[in-house]
């Protein structure tokens, strides 16, 4: 956790003598709280989270939870948000657009959220940024990864309320090509979701990879629709392809019982180069245990090796106390959001939409998952997280992301301002 | 041609599931006359009692099969017994309403003793392995349920039109009012058919996990859409419609990931559509009643 002694003793104490003289001021018939700290912040600091708590997925819901609780727990035992008490409220967000919406309506009419997170789907994202701009209240997103959000949103329609702290489409698309264009592999094929993420994934796999090793070839690939059970046409279809290599950020459950088919079909022993962008997963990892086949490249928004830090080791490890789980990247990401509010809120001296949006500008945050920065122009978090390949390890029941390569965010995340040359990678500089 | 066949082979096992679910929605359905939106929950909750005997007592897959669904059965009875009856008699929506919550209920409940995470399945002794079958490895398991699926459409064919308890069913299908008036006790063969629907999903569910290859809340709406399309293709209360469309169903969405993929996630809509608008009451209805 961020050192918290010093900064948060003054403020209390500010906080007590600020309280105590307001009292004095005001007259005793006036309510005063007794952390009533700054004198712009008054009550508690409202978080309203949303994330898929119903259906399949149901799983990173309550891992989403898990981080934000425990931040939660932690911030408030150590004293809460600049002396206020940090309330977090957690709702199903379904997958589905119109609930997302809902949601955000819910928090800021009814609840009086100050603050709102989560967000799991790249069309939930996409549907809910220009209600939480009308709303006027900062959003950071903790899950959904379509570029589209920051770079459309955020920085060409001026909605600078929406932040995102997890790593973008990017570490799929781009970082993946990185990887992809040192294996010997030159004929690619994918099975992808039927939505928004896998399309937009896969065409940035491509160019970026066409860039970088021209004359790779693309040979076939494969939608999936959301909720495929069967994946057994889709392996028909990439093996008769006979490409060298797979590319696939098939998520979750559907990943689960695509590799166990695959495995089924002897997909892996002809196809030698596979690339999962989010099969570092923990869901995935653990779902999956001695069935994961090693030697797989995958990577996530966040694997809790990594980074090999003293901060990250101690917060995987009272992770694991409190819950008994290995932190997921929504965990991770949902726990740092609420360092992220505190740190803005306590910098900006003030809970209002505008301060803290002005604070989170640029702001460098120490994270489990390393250092982070918030990019101005785009509010995207621009932090590392490697890419490896899958190996046994008898310390876990489950495979573990062996040697791991790291391919810098400011290497491979697209740049602003987004359209014309040098916006994408590789870059010169 | 390999893949020819694999997209066969695909389409005709994922056919057999589709059919294990459907075959007791349309029983249920020609019998009770009650569209139960719950009966993808039998299926899931047959899939977590089968992993939870495996897991927790120790048994192998094989009883865990056996074991799982006889639990699900006594969901269904208590469900039957002291809820759906009660709506029988009441107007369409109330039995949708009625049933559509316990969908909600039983996922909240399969939340709470199992946890929301994905559960990997765990492997089938003697029938992991694979075949190779025209130059392609193909999963042991799913010939298995190819076998399974058409077996269990000859004992339910036997069982309603060769015995004596089947006769019985038909008959207070066809005219309940006079099955009670000869005597036979309606309310408890309501119960007993509608335990068996259960039972037949929550197989279904069971055998699914080696398959699917994990367990997770909501499994159940998945496959329960494919056995309402199937189950309206082959007409409401047919058995025999409903393995046909099942089989019809699987291939279809096989072929058409394979060959027309950007039509595939409609196909299956498209074809009820079209039955819908050309033979609304199904391609079997009535036949087997």
């Amino acid at each position: 956790m961020d050192k918290p002694g010093i900064t948060r003793r003054d403020f209390v104490k500010m906080g007590l003598l600020t309280a105590a003289a307001s009292a004095l001021g005001s007259g005793v018939m006036k309510p005063v709280g007794l952390w009533a700290a700054a004198p712009k912040i008054k009550g508690p600091i409202k978080v309203g989270y949303q994330a898929v708590l119903s259906g399949t997925l149901a799983g990173y819901g309550e891992f989403h939870k898990m981080g934000a609780i425990m931040a939660m727990e932690e911030i408030n035992a150590a004293g809460g948000i600049a002396g206020n008490k940090l309330e977090v409220e957690i709702r199903d967000s379904t997958l589905a657009a119109p609930a997302s919406i809902q949601n955000v309506r819910y928090f800021v009419d009814s609840w009086e959220a100050d603050l709102l997170a989560g967000v799991d789907s790249s069309g939930q994202a996409l549907a809910v940024a220009p209600v939480v701009g009308q709303l006027d209240r900062v959003l950071m997103v903790t899950h959904a990864a379509t570029e589209r959000l920051t770079e459309e949103e955020v920085f060409k329609k001026g909605i600078k309320q929406v932040f995102r702290i997890c790593t973008p489409t990017y570490q799929d698309g781009n970082a993946a090509a990185f990887v992809a264009k040192d294996l010997p592999a030159t004929t690619w094929a994918t099975i992808n979701p039927k939505y928004e993420y896998g399309f937009t994934t896969w065409k940035m796999f491509q160019e970026t990879l066409g860039k970088l090793k021209p004359g790779v070839k693309f040979v076939a690939d494969s939608w999936a629709p959301f909720g495929t059970t069967d994946f057994r046409p889709h392996i028909n279809t990439i093996m008769d392809a006979k490409p060298e290599g797979l590319y696939s950020v098939v998520w979750a459950g559907e990943l689960i019982t695509m590799i166990k088919q695959a495995k089924q079909a002897g997909l892996f022993d002809t196809i030698k180069h596979v690339l999962l962008p989010v099969g570092a997963a923990m869901d995935v990892l653990e779902g999956l245990g001695p069935d994961m086949p090693d030697n797989l490249w995958i990577s996530g928004r966040y694997f809790f090796l990594y980074p090999d830090t003293a901060k990250n080791k101690e917060w995987v490890a009272a992770f694991k106390k409190r819950w008994n789980h290995y932190p997921a990247y929504v965990s991770e990401t949902a726990y740092s959001t609420m360092y992220a509010f505190k740190k803005a809120i306590e910098t900006a001296g003030s809970k209002e939409t505008a301060p803290v949006i002005q604070a989170l500008e640029g702001m460098e945050l120490d994270s489990p998952a390393g250092h982070r920065v918030f990019r101005k122009e785009d509010h995207q978090a621009m932090y590392e997280v490697p890419w490896g390949l899958t190996a046994t390890d008898p310390k876990y029941p489950f495979k573990i992301m062996g040697k791991q390569i790291v391919i810098p965010a400011k290497e491979c995340f697209n740049r602003p301002p987004f359209e014309g040359p040098g916006t994408t990678p590789p870059f010169k500089s | 041609m390999e893949s020819f066949v694999h997209v066969c082979l695909a389409g005709i096992s994922a056919g057999m599931f589709i059919w294990l679910v459907a075959s007791g929605l349309t029983l249920i359905f020609g019998v009770l006359r009650v569209l139960n939106f719950a009966h993808g929950s039998f299926y899931m909750l047959g899939a977590y009692l089968c992993y939870t005997c495996l897991r927790f007592l120790g048994i192998d897959f094989w009883l865990g099969v056996i074991v799982g669904p006889l639990a699900v059965c006594v969901v269904g009875y208590v469900m039957e017994r002291f809820l759906l009856r009660r709506v029988y008699d009441l107007e369409l929506p109330y039995q949708l309403l009625l049933t559509f919550s316990m969908v909600l209920i039983f996922d909240e409940l399969v939340k709470i003793i199992w946890g929301a995470g994905s559960i990997g399945s765990p492997s089938v002794p003697g029938l992991s392995g694979s075949l190779m079958i025209a130059g392609r490895n193909f999963p042991v398991y799913n010939l298995f349920i190819m076998i399974v699926g058409p077996l269990v459409a000859v004992g339910l064919w036997a069982f309603l039109e060769r015995s004596w308890w089947g006769k019985i069913i038909r008959a207070a299908a066809s005219d309940r009012e006079m099955a009670a008036a000869i005597g036979v006790k309606v309310p408890s063969l309501y119960t007993a058919v509608f335990v068996i629907g259960a039972w037949l999903s929550a197989v279904g569910g069971a055998l699914a996990v080696p398959y699917v290859g994990l367990l997770t809340t909501g499994m159940g709406e998945a496959i329960i859409i494919n056995a309402f399309v199937v189950v309206v293709i082959g007409g409401l209360g047919s058995l025999k419609g409903a393995f046909l469309g099942a089989l019809f169903i699987g291939l279809l969405s096989s072929f058409g990931t394979r060959y027309i993929p950007t039509l595939d996630m409609s196909l299956t809509f498209i074809l009820m559509g079209v039955v819908l608008l050309w033979r609304p009451q199904g391609f079997f209805a009535g036949v087997d009643r």
